[in-house]
């Protein structure tokens, strides 16, 4: 093989790795670090002390955090992932090919507006005298209080990461050999035995990652659980923010972030072996 | 229709959009017999297939199986059993599985479905790959998996898409015995596309030669290669000299042709073509034969040129040229062209029986 | 292709018009709050709700009005510029490193490379906040460029490898098989080979610069950037003038994203043309 160590090479590959362990790997290492470090009178100084996590696991206030944005995001993972499938599905093998193009051009211009003003957007659905509460009006119904609510949070979870979670299926499921397909139809597979039977097993890899993604997407979120849900039940972002102001408490913050970030790590890891492993069912 | 007959083509017609893949075809697949489809690609062998077995609806005509039109039949519905080219072994399942799959969605229950499996494993010989990943298993493996998981449900009719395109020769030559000899041991009627005639003539009990979505000709290999119907199947084999010419009465009574190279005489069998039109005979290359001087009896007496020879394990192929341009091949063992000078530019005469030529139908 | 012909028999007409009809369903979800910040920003309502008002350009002059918001506008510009080209080149420099080299730790290299989008916002965003500001650099616009070609660079890196993905791996030894240093490939045969890739990758990074706001508004300070001011409007419930900040900031992603797929599906599909010619 050619040197890997020249010159030539390392002009290509270090700028982003210097940049990467400078902004991305020492901030989440220095925030480990500060959640050692001790706040006296507002001033934080360093320390090393496990205060911060002790008292940040002490408190009800964070595992019911904790618990509630588990539940959300998860609950937004499955929901996301139910409600793409047969979209992502009828786009895979229901469109002509010229379609399918448009429906992933179309699904993508969602990565291009602004989360929060889409956000913003739905209260003018959601709200009291909302389109949906009007219009519910036309027909003698309502209205019903429909912005913050645990259902308002999950719209927006779905504004969120239903683009993205549609792409991904799409992308897994377009590339399932076709042929798969007619031998389950030749072996008297039917239709929808076919979708459980065949697609979607031959498609795991993409949906399980594809739930992942809608999975980080909504564990991290702070904007849907307040703009829409109304800060209730409070997440662990919102618990971040709220930290982060008062009164100077970035090391218990740093607490909550880190348990965010070995959560995910493990929810990833498990995502993944469960996509990968065990081919034989 | 002949009381043996399990599939038959009725006037069925295939397009793609403004592309004729199939073209009014009418045919009968017999029961128990072992039929190969052959032809090059795109000459709408693997269409016929597949509207055999469900995956492509007829534009026109019916296509019935065991009497039984079934046009509209869903793929899932019928039993044609397929094995694909690509074999389309279910990845996500382990061989067992796959090999299970078909008795499964019959709503066969575990117990059974294990035994049936198992049975049909131990036949192919794949028993010790029961439990492992389709991606671990060799190309000839994966091959005996294809066939176990169409074959399990021990169906009348097993439809092969060129099934052994993707092994190497030797593989080849022993999964087409395998396969003759399953097909023997069971009287499941196969019917088999391939672009390969050695697979076809050495396996098929009949062959179907398609070109451009029409028949060609139907026969066994023995009919076809020793008087292929049509100039395509002549050229498509390869193996036979074609001579055209105008039709007339032969100086010593019969038919002649009247061609460039000369007159020839029309052998014996079928119909004579009426006197001034144009026919084509054709030749086997190993029915033709060389000599320096002039046989005896100077019927069918060619002159020729040799341009070329080919040795290929014990037979010869010479090639040589008419003083016109045409091409003429001739096979034959080494020892039989052993005493001829076969130096390139020597001239020599190339002839034949008139029994051993046979006409073929004008396009 | 085949498979026209299969429909016929082995389909359902019903279930194929029900799944299209979901699609829409689909469309129409994603879209609503795209189509209704359009509309509403000419809407001359305080409250927007149906029935729509007048038609108004007051949020327009509204938002033209305030001196913040052309700052945060100009801040938005300028660091979503410089954030593209820092971005496509440290995207490049890693995706011509993975095309090229193989080497111990590779994985690791990877990871840091396309990582970062995974991380929450509000998690990067505290951890910039907190580390910029231990080595005084939070609080203004270069900290906002710092953490977002943390966010923008795994994107150019992605585009770009895929398009060294569809080039054929024999060009550069080829072109060393001539004669020209590894310099002169370089410049000479890869990067006008990825070219519409990096253009792709420029516009695409400028576009996710110009909406992010969770880590902007962390690390930034008084340097708003416009999508900060968005998040400061939806807190202080200024409402409608998101909207004609919303439609603004839309239609100039819009025109980088049309001009990147332009750029990227057009170049990328002359030079596959005979492969596409199927019959």
């Amino acid at each position: 093989m050619r040197r890997p160590v020249s010159l030539y090479g390392l002009t290509f590959s270090l700028p982003l790795l210097i940049w990467q362990l400078l902004f991305f790997v020492f901030p989440l290492l220095f925030l480990v670090a500060l959640s050692f470090w001790t706040v006296k009178n507002f001033v934080m100084s360093p320390d090393f002390d496990t205060v911060n996590w002790t008292t940040m696991y002490g408190r009800a206030v964070f595992w019911q955090a904790y618990g509630a944005t588990f539940a959300l995001a998860a609950g937004a993972a499955a929901l996301t992932s139910i409600l793409a499938f047969p979209c992502a599905y009828a786009i895979a093998f229901k469109l002509s090919d010229t379609a399918r193009r448009w429906a992933v051009f179309l699904m993508v211009i969602p990565f291009f507006t602004s989360y929060l003003v889409r956000v913003y957007s739905w209260q003018i659905f959601l709200s009291d005298n909302g389109i949906i509460n009007v219009m519910l009006g036309w027909i003698g119904l309502g209205p019903y209080p429909l912005l913050n609510t645990v259902g308002a949070t999950m719209v927006g979870y779905l504004t969120l990461s239903f683009p993205l979670v549609v792409l991904l299926q799409l992308f897994s499921l377009v590339f399932i050999d076709r042929t798969l397909i007619e031998a389950a139809h030749n072996m008297r597979c039917g239709r929808v035995r076919t979708v459980f039977e065949v697609v979607i097993p031959s498609a795991r890899v993409g949906l399980v990652i594809a739930a992942l993604f809608a999975f980080i997407l909504s564990f991290g979120d702070f904007v849907s659980p307040i703009y829409l849900g109304g800060g209730d039940p409070t997440t662990l972002s919102i618990l971040i923010t709220d930290t982060t102001k008062s009164g100077q408490q970035w090391p218990r913050a740093a607490v909550i972030a880190l348990t965010m970030i070995g959560t995910l790590m493990v929810v990833a890891f498990a995502a993944v072996q469960f996509a990968y492993k065990g081919k034989t069912k | 229709m002949q009381r043996d007959t399990l599939v038959s083509f009725e006037g069925v017609v295939k397009r793609f959009g403004s592309f004729v893949a199939v073209q009014k075809m009418d045919f009968e697949i017999r029961k128990g017999e072992f039929l190969a489809i052959m032809g090059s690609s795109g000459c709408g062998k693997t269409t016929t297939l597949r509207m055999l077995a469900g995956l492509e609806a007829p534009s026109e005509g019916v296509i019935r199986l065991s009497g039984k039109p079934i046009n509209d039949l869903p793929t899932w519905s019928r039993d044609t059993p397929m094995v694909w080219q690509s074999l389309a072994l279910f990845p996500f399942l382990n061989v067992r599985e796959n090999v299970e799959f078909a008795l499964k969605m019959r709503g066969i229950g575990k117990v059974e479905r294990r035994r049936r499996a198992e049975q049909w494993l131990d036949r192919m010989q794949i028993t010790e790959f029961a439990d492992r990943n389709i991606a671990q298993l060799s190309g000839g493996q994966r091959q005996r998996v294809a066939l176990a998981r169409s074959l399990v449900v021990e169906p009348e009719i097993l439809l092969l898409d060129e099934p052994l395109s993707a092994l190497d020769a030797a593989l080849k030559v022993r999964m087409q015995s395998v396969l003759k000899t399953l097909q023997r041991e069971t009287g499941i009627t196969f019917v088999y596309v391939t672009h390969s005639q050695s697979e076809a003539f050495s396996m098929a009990d009949r062959v179907v030669i398609m070109s451009r979505g029409v028949i060609e000709q139907i026969g066994t290999p023995q009919e076809i290669y020793r008087a292929p119907r049509t100039r395509f199947v002549a050229d498509f084999l390869g193996s036979s000299n074609l001579f055209s010419g105008r039709v007339r009465p032969g100086a010593a009574g019969g038919v002649e042709l009247e061609t460039p190279a000369g007159a020839l005489k029309l052998g014996g069998d079928g119909v004579m073509p009426a006197d001034g039109t144009t026919a084509t005979v054709t030749v086997l290359d190993t029915k033709t034969h060389l000599s320096v001087t002039p046989p005896a009896r100077s019927v069918n007496v060619v002159p020729v040129r040799v341009v070329g020879e080919e040795f290929v394990g014990a037979t010869a192929t010479v090639y040589l040229e008419t003083p016109q341009g045409q091409e003429i091949r001739v096979q034959k063992g080494h020892d039989e062209l052993a005493d001829l000078p076969l130096g390139i530019g020597q001239d020599l005469f190339a002839w034949w029986e008139p029994k051993d030529g046979h006409l073929v139908a004008e396009a | 292709m085949s498979g026209s012909g299969a429909e016929s028999i082995n389909r359902s007409r019903g279930v194929d018009w029900a799944l299209k009809g979901y699609i829409l369903l689909a469309y129409l979800f994603v879209f609503a709050p795209i189509a209704a910040s359009f509309v509403f920003s000419f809407n001359s309502d305080r409250f927007p709700s149906i029935p729509l008002g007048s038609f108004s350009l007051e949020w327009y002059e509204a938002v033209a009005a305030d001196p913040l918001v052309w700052q945060g506008l100009r801040n938005t510009l300028v660091v979503g510029v410089v954030v593209g080209v820092i971005s496509t080149l440290l995207g490049f420099g890693a995706a011509y490193t993975d095309y090229r080299y193989k080497f111990a730790g590779k994985q690791v290299y990877l990871a840091l490379a396309l990582l970062p989008p995974t991380i929450p916002v509000i998690i990067l965003g505290l951890a910039m906040l907190a580390y910029l500001s231990r080595i005084n650099l939070s609080g203004n616009a270069l900290s906002v460029i710092i953490a977002h070609v943390v966010v923008c660079a795994p994107f150019a890196m992605a585009i770009i490898r895929l398009r060294l993905s569809q080039m054929d791996p024999a060009l550069e030894p080829a072109a060393w098989n001539l004669g020209a240093s590894e310099w002169k490939t370089m410049r000479h045969v890869i990067v006008p080979f990825t070219k519409p890739a990096i253009l792709g990758a420029l516009f695409i990074t400028m576009a996710v610069s110009f909406d992010e706001f969770a880590v902007a508004w962390f690390v930034s300070g008084l340097n708003e950037t416009l999508p900060v001011k968005v998040l400061g409007f939806l807190q202080g419930q200024v409402s409608p003038r998101i909207n004609a900040i919303g439609t603004f900031v839309f239609v100039l992603s819009m025109t980088l994203v049309i001009l990147a797929q332009l750029l990227l599906s057009g170049k990328g599909a002359n030079d596959r043309a005979p492969a596409d010619d199927k019959e």
